[in-house]
């Protein structure tokens, strides 16, 4: 009896130490199809299995059957996923030799892993050859790059523009502010009024860090900035210090709603959309999200942050599909054709109510989402690459908890650059 | 060994081999693992010795952070979680009116997922909207009011409040099922020999609800370790990585920062943890079993 429930706890012990041990694998993702890629021509159709995410369906179902419909030969299996499951799916299938024929990421540090890797088509050759130069937005192209080789096909380009509510705008009597300080003087108009000038949720760090990136423009310059995101440049430049040294100061004069570090970006910023509040920082994906709410997208105004530096570059990063190096040719070939009508300007037109902000030179404007175009014009004078995008994710990290820290105090803005270079530092040592 | 010896085995091996497989197995490489440098696709895996396990002790100022948070969560979950649900089962055990809607009511938390939770307390701790400050401004106590969520001393024990309030219903409903199986002939023993209601608990109840300790310890435990869709729905970790534990970190490193040694690492630091509190659990127990 008593040997038995000894062995009975350890059997308790043992499943413990397994489960813990094993429970590295991330949340299941929410398939629709299966399949994974490296798959062959053969047969009377190829077949392309592609991986997307579920916010996409409603636009890339119907896409998808079109496709097919033209292109009788090729089959599409598409699998939906949630954002996180996603890319921990394709790190997995990465790993296991199992990825997709084609699949869609985003860009920068994100979107480098599998051509860094060797995982993706070079796709140099055939956007030569099919005059990509000419359809796609050359911000678009240059942001799909690694080392010199196109890596994926253009879907989307978003730049971040500053959004205000119009209403309030009217109401105080004011426009667009055309410099830094400017900018300052309408925050402190608006405090005394009583209204919070930033609608930010800080929780997960990205939407605070797109007010930072900006101060770090405005602070350093275009070049310093790009060498910063590069890595050569050292991060505890005083231009950095003095962009944590002005957060830190709007954070204590009460700039931010109170406790904003651990708000839902979401749900901080919809006040701005009821005119409640001064200043976000968005891309013309909000439209969407304003309409959703029930307030008319046009009611809401947008300007370029006055970064006090020319030309005025604005935050972007693009979003494309991936096409899997060692998928058969025909298989390879069928993915390009299938990407290029997806983000086609045809199927844009089409689709331009839901489909986000194009990749392309040329589209129509969308009712439901007036700042598309507005905000595909105003990239033009130029553009960097989103910090979270741009810097290695561990710095990224590091980035976001600097901004927490210097904000509660518990680092000063130098301490905040000095842990962002070792985080620099660290991530040359190991790789 | 005779036929009749190996019987029981041969009706254990299928479900023992697909354990060895699919849990063992990944257990046993996850260890392998956590020796090397590697970024999960590339060829060239080095190997590191315990130097992943140096790093997150002596450098990663982020996970010790997540195994002091871990710590405090496991100490809290084995006391507050397994005490609140003792109470409330022995308080559910007896003749009640509305009993069972009580026992519906107190497990219902149980069976909502993490985030929903996570969303629900998040709106409940709002700053300036939320119910608690609200609450505290309405009793005259608004000095009281709080960002408690954005505030690293109380982020992490805020957050630990709405998980108890969502699982307590697992122990509560697990003692309840020991209670029941408790003959009331050995409290009316005890009532005949003058024992009062603190004493039937001590000698009685406590005694006989040895097995189901074991079950709630251990689930309790798993959980605690395991804890990630509740931090990562009311604080994604923040403010400043305050609130990072061990899951959330461990996910951080093997899927945002590709690091799978350092992941690896992480993962059985979680066994390590575990083990050190099971070990003079069973120890104690099996002790107490021999007397």
């Amino acid at each position: 009896m008593k040997r038995n429930r000894f062995t009975a706890m350890l059997a308790v012990m043992i499943l413990i130490v397994m489960m813990l041990s094993a429970c590295g694998g991330g949340g299941s993702p929410e398939k629709n199809a299966a399949g994974t890629g490296a798959g062959d021509g053969g047969g009377d159709k190829t077949t392309v299995s592609i991986w997307v995410l579920n916010d996409q369906a409603a636009y890339l179902e119907p896409i998808i059957k079109d496709f097919e419909s033209k292109n009788p030969d090729i089959k599409v299996e598409p699998t939906f996923y949630g954002t996180d499951p996603l890319k921990e799916s394709l790190k997995v299938a990465a790993a296991s030799k199992t990825l997709p024929d084609m699949w869609f990421t985003w860009g920068g540090s994100l979107g480098a892993f599998y051509p860094e890797n060797g995982l993706t088509m070079d796709l140099t050759a055939v956007a030569a050859e099919h005059k990509w130069e000419d359809i796609y937005n050359p911000a678009a192209i240059d942001l799909v790059k690694y080392d010199g080789k196109i890596a994926g096909v253009p879907f989307h380009l978003a730049s971040l523009a500053v959004i205000y509510p119009k209403e309030l705008y009217a109401k105080l009597n004011l426009n667009p502010p055309a410099t830094f300080a400017e900018f300052e003087a309408q925050l402190q108009l608006m405090k005394d009024q009583d209204i919070t000038p930033f609608a930010v949720g800080g929780k997960g760090g990205w939407m605070l860090m797109r007010w930072v990136e900006q101060l770090i423009e405005h602070y350093g310059g275009v070049e310093l900035h790009d060498q910063l995101n590069a890595l050569e440049a050292s991060w505890e430049d005083p231009a950095v210090v003095q962009s944590f040294q002005k957060l830190k100061e709007w954070s204590d004069k009460g700039y931010f709603e109170k406790g904003f570090i651990t708000l839902d970006p979401q749900e901080a910023e919809t006040p701005l959309y009821h005119g409640l509040q001064g200043f976000a920082i968005e891309g013309a994906w909000v439209d969407l999200t304003i309409s959703q709410a029930g307030v008319d997208p046009s009611s809401i105004g947008i300007f370029k942050f006055p970064t006090d530096h020319q030309p005025v570059r604005m935050s972007s990063f693009a979003e494309m599909f991936q096409i899997n190096g060692s998928s058969e040719p025909a298989v390879q070939e069928a993915a390009v054709k299938l990407a290029e009508y997806v983000t086609g300007q045809e199927i844009v037109n089409e689709y331009i109510d839901q489909y986000g902000s194009p990749a392309l030179q040329q589209f129509n404007t969308s009712e439901q989402s007036p700042h598309t175009a507005e905000m595909a014009d105003m990239i033009k004078d130029g553009n960097f690459l989103i910090s979270d995008q741009a810097l290695p994710q561990t710095v990224v990290q590091k980035l976001f908890e600097a901004q927490d820290a210097v904000i509660l105090n518990e680092w000063t803005p130098e301490q905040a650059a000095q842990e962002l270079q070792k985080a620099v530092e660290a991530h040359k040592s190991n790789n | 060994m005779k036929l009749k010896a190996w019987k029981p085995w041969t009706f254990l091996m299928p479900a023992l081999l697909i354990y060895l497989v699919v849990i063992v197995g990944p257990s046993l490489y996850t260890l392998q693992l956590s020796l090397y440098r590697w970024n999960g696709i590339s060829p060239n895996k080095q190997f590191v010795g315990l130097q992943n396990y140096i790093y997150l002790l002596t450098e990663d100022t982020v996970f010790q952070k997540a195994l002091k948070n871990n710590v405090l969560w496991l100490a809290g979950s084995l006391t507050i979680i397994i005490g609140l649900g003792l109470m409330f089962a022995l308080l559910l055990n007896r003749k009640l009116k509305g009993r069972s809607l009580f026992r519906g009511v107190f497990y219902f938390p149980y069976v909502l997922s993490g985030i929903i939770v996570a969303l629900m307390w998040s709106w409940l701790y709002h700053p300036t909207r939320g119910f608690f400050n609200a609450l505290l401004e309405g009793i005259g106590l608004g000095e009281l009011a709080h960002p408690w969520l954005a505030d690293p001393k109380t982020a992490l024990y805020a957050v630990f409040i709405a998980a108890v309030w969502q699982g307590v219903g697992l122990p509560m409903v697990l003692f309840l099922a020991g209670l029941q199986s408790i003959p009331k002939d050995c409290y009316e023993a005890a009532i005949i020999d003058g024992a009062k209601p603190v004493q039937s608990f001590r000698f009685i109840t406590i005694p006989l609800l040895s097995e189901t300790f074991v079950i709630v310890f251990a689930t309790t435990m798993v959980n605690a370790m395991k804890v990630y869709d509740i931090i990562y729905g009311m604080t994604a970790g923040g403010p400043a990585q305050s609130t990072q534990v061990l899951s959330s970190w461990m996910y951080y490193q093997t899927f945002k920062f590709n690091n799978i040694g350092v992941g690896s690492a992480i993962s059985w630091f979680l066994v390590f943890v575990t083990m050190v509190v099971i070990i003079p659990y069973v120890y104690y127990t099996n002790k107490k079993s021999h007397l």
